[in-house]
């Protein structure tokens, strides 16, 4: 399924609000050098987690926003009150998170652009609705897209000194254009 | 367990007996049909776009099927002769055919009802005539004639190919960029790997197992042991073994850089006491007899999630990077370190132990440089200033462990090279200064096949190599991609009930041969361990279906 990000009406509902959040989360991993995804747990209209990217400091390439945010809401609920969260990320989720999510009985997942190299719920694998041990979630893609490719562009356009090898990028420009397919996430995500 | 204890133990480990064995990718055990259905429909020339997009947001893709390989139109004279005469024998040319061209509808094939229906605005206009609303409104509503094909629904190997398909089957384009060998690891690289796991595997899933019984018996998680080797190092102790002329694959645990157990009943929720807390002194935790999402921790608290975290928290202690002070790197309240158990004895002794000296001042003559495991470390890091003493770091005195003496500088004569190169006479573990990155290169072992989470978690962090016992499969593993006759860990007694799939060989579960996909950025080899005595095997009875 897929929200309208750009409408009045997704911008002003509460939908739009934990999105602008997540954004926010996924502004400052990009200020901090991290792949910019960022994301917020939200239970009864609370936002309880709040999650940004992590791998470059943490030298873990495991932690993902999702395992962040999830970890700040452990320290004040019990793991079955994920079960009424709902998690509003940037990006669509990886597999590895797709999985984790279920396994974690998350209620509902709203996510930005898609992720057509790792995503689990859609992107390369429908984790979140394949048969399993735990019950399906239910998946919303598209809402803050723009603003979501934009991170990922601004932070791909730099050089990744971190890399073992870092590949030369001087003569790169920010792509702002939404025209012509270019909806899709940079193909290095 | 004292260290004297923990010796005696890893030295008294006997190594598992059987072989290993590559799992295949999906596309292996699926291979795909070489030809399949599609249709093709003649529509408006200048509705093309309006027509892909229709298509594309109607019908989804099939991501493990990519047919980017096979053109999406065709106009009538580029049409195959054998397709083309099929559809004029349906029907026969309009008079301006130019007007039109033929879209194709590839697998997975819609429902012909909904295609129609979709396609309709798009037809071509039913006469050549120069067409207004008025006259438009009068004729019979134009229809979308769907005629069946064959298509290929691989790439092409070669251009030929690409040439005798278009003329037979439907126009294809070459792309010399995207080579099949995505859908398989290269045989020789495949090969090569599992010549280098071959000689200890069977020593480090036995270690894994004693890991596993270590978290099981602390009642901090389940019965489930994961170990990350350096395949460089193996090749060293190798190397060593031949210039001292004996076998020295019983040195084998010089190579593992971490071991960790699974402790999903460790962890403090709300503030409330963990299920280790609640149950403590009954083992195994009463927890693991059944499945109760609610108290099953997460996956990050998973025997391989927690390895690949050991070996990133000793980075972390050992190696901070440059831009980011370690003082204040742990103390960011918007990245808290995700809460893990204190490291067991096990754990403890492999991440905090050093490298004997004997194995770092060998003349290491059988080791070319251009060797393919050749340690990144022994080249310094060109990227890399980085030159930290760990004991005059002052944040070091903040560590929760004690912090190890700095690496005492050591050389080594390569060869018949005079160039000195620095090995580490200390840890095991390559800081990032020395190239160490995520766990690029590294080998894990584990006592089960991870779940889907821990299985791209083990692709993200770059694994060469992924190996678990067949024994230990489960029906919530991410790696196999087949059924296997043999029993796996999680199967039903089957003197209690008689498991009806394996009967009926229509075995209902999901297969997703994570460790190799074409349709991911990051691949490993993934192997199975397959003990000689595996046949005579009765499965764990009782044992719930559980994620590893």
């Amino acid at each position: 399924m897929e929200l309208k990000g750009n409408s009045m009406v997704a911008e002003g509902s509460r939908h739009g609000q934990f999105m602008k959040e997540a954004l926010l989360m996924g502004e400052k991993a990009l200020q901090s050098g991290e792949t910019p995804v960022g994301c917020v747990l939200v239970h009864n209209d609370q936002i309880v987690g709040f999650g940004m990217n992590d791998t470059n400091r943490s030298m873990n390439g495991t932690r993902h926003a999702e395992f962040i945010a999830i970890a700040e809401m452990l320290q004040s609920y019990p793991k079955s009150e994920l079960q009424s969260t709902d998690l509003y990320v940037t990006v669509e989720p990886c597999v590895m998170c797709a999985s984790a999510l279920k396994q974690y009985r998350i209620r509902s997942v709203y996510f930005g652009c898609a992720n057509d190299r790792f995503g689990g719920t859609g992107g390369v694998l429908s984790l979140h609705s394949d048969p399993s041990i735990d019950p399906p979630y239910p998946v919303y893609g598209g809402l803050f897209k723009e603003e979501a490719i934009m991170l990922l562009r601004r932070f791909y356009i730099q050089e990744n000194d971190k890399a073992p090898n870092p590949r030369p990028k001087k003569n790169r420009e920010l792509n702002t254009s939404f025209q012509n397919g270019s909806k899709e996430a940079p193909p290095t995500w | 367990m004292a260290r004297m204890d923990v010796e005696k133990t890893i030295r008294d480990l006997k190594p598992l007996i059987g072989q290993v064995v590559p799992i295949r990718t999906m596309q292996e055990t699926r291979p795909l049909e070489e030809f399949g259905d599609a249709f093709v429909a003649e529509v408006n020339v200048k509705s093309a776009s309006k027509v892909i997009k229709a298509l594309d947001a109607a019908f989804p893709k099939d991501p493990s099927l990519p047919l980017s390989h096979l053109r999406r139109f065709a106009k009538r004279e580029i049409l195959p002769p054998p397709l083309r005469a099929a559809i004029e024998s349906q029907s026969a040319p309009l008079a301006a055919p130019a007007q039109t061209i033929f879209v194709l509808i590839s697998p997975p094939l819609p429902d012909l009802t909904t295609l129609k229906t979709l396609l309709a605005p798009f037809a071509p206009a039913a006469t050549n005539e120069t067409l207004d609303e008025t006259s438009n409104s009068d004729s019979p509503a134009p229809t979308i004639n769907l005629h069946s094909t064959t298509i290929p629904l691989c790439p092409p190997f070669n251009i030929t190919q690409a040439e005798a398909w278009t003329k037979s089957l439907w126009p294809v384009v070459f792309n010399p960029a995207a080579p099949r060998s995505t859908v398989a690891p290269p045989p020789q690289t495949l090969k090569r790997t599992q010549e280098s796991i071959e000689p200890r595997a069977g020593y480090y899933i036995s270690l894994a197992r004693k890991v596993a019984e270590e978290a099981e018996q602390s009642g901090l998680g389940r019965g489930v042991g994961a170990v990350i080797v350096d395949p460089a190092i193996e090749e060293e102790i190798t190397a060593a073994g031949y210039e001292v002329g004996y076998d020295n694959t019983t040195e084998w645990d010089e190579a593992v850089l971490a071991v960790a157990g699974d402790a999903r009943y460790s962890r403090s929720e709300a503030g409330a006491p963990s299920q280790a807390q609640l149950h403590a002194g009954i083992v195994p935790n009463p927890a693991s007899k059944t499945y109760n999402a609610d108290v099953e921790g997460g996956p990050e608290l998973h025997a391989l999630m927690r390895a690949v975290d050991i070996v990133a928290r000793w980075r972390r202690e050992h190696d901070p990077l440059d831009d980011v002070p370690a003082s204040t790197a742990t103390a960011d309240p918007l990245r808290p370190e995700l809460e893990q158990p204190e490291l067991s004895a096990l754990e403890s002794y492999f991440l905090y132990r050093h490298r004997p000296d004997t194995f770092t001042n060998i003349p290491n003559s059988s080791h070319s440089p251009s060797s393919p495991l050749k340690r990144k470390h022994e080249v310094p890091n060109p990227e890399s200033d980085l030159a930290i003493d760990p004991s005059t770091d002052p944040s070091q005195s903040q560590l929760p462990y004690p912090p190890l003496p700095a690496p005492p500088p050591s050389t080594v004569i390569l060869g018949d090279s005079s160039a000195l190169a620095t090995t580490p006479a200390g840890p095991r573990i390559r800081t990032r200064s020395q190239g160490g990155y995520l766990c690029t290169d590294l080998d894990v072992y584990i006592s089960h096949e991870p779940c889907l989470c821990c299985s791209m978690g083990m692709l993200l962090s770059r694994f060469r190599s992924v190996t678990f016992p067949r024994r230990g499969r489960l029906e919530t593993g991410g790696l196999s991609s087949e059924p296997v006759v043999t029993p796996v860990a999680d199967e039903l007694d089957p003197t209690v009930e008689a498991p009806a799939s394996a009967v009926d060989g229509q075995d209902e579960k999901e297969y997703y041969g994570l460790h190799w996909r074409k349709e991911l950025n990051w691949r490993a080899l993934g192997f199975e361990f397959v003990e000689d005595d595996d046949v005579e095997v009765k499965s764990e009875a009782g044992m719930p279906v559980f994620h590893a």
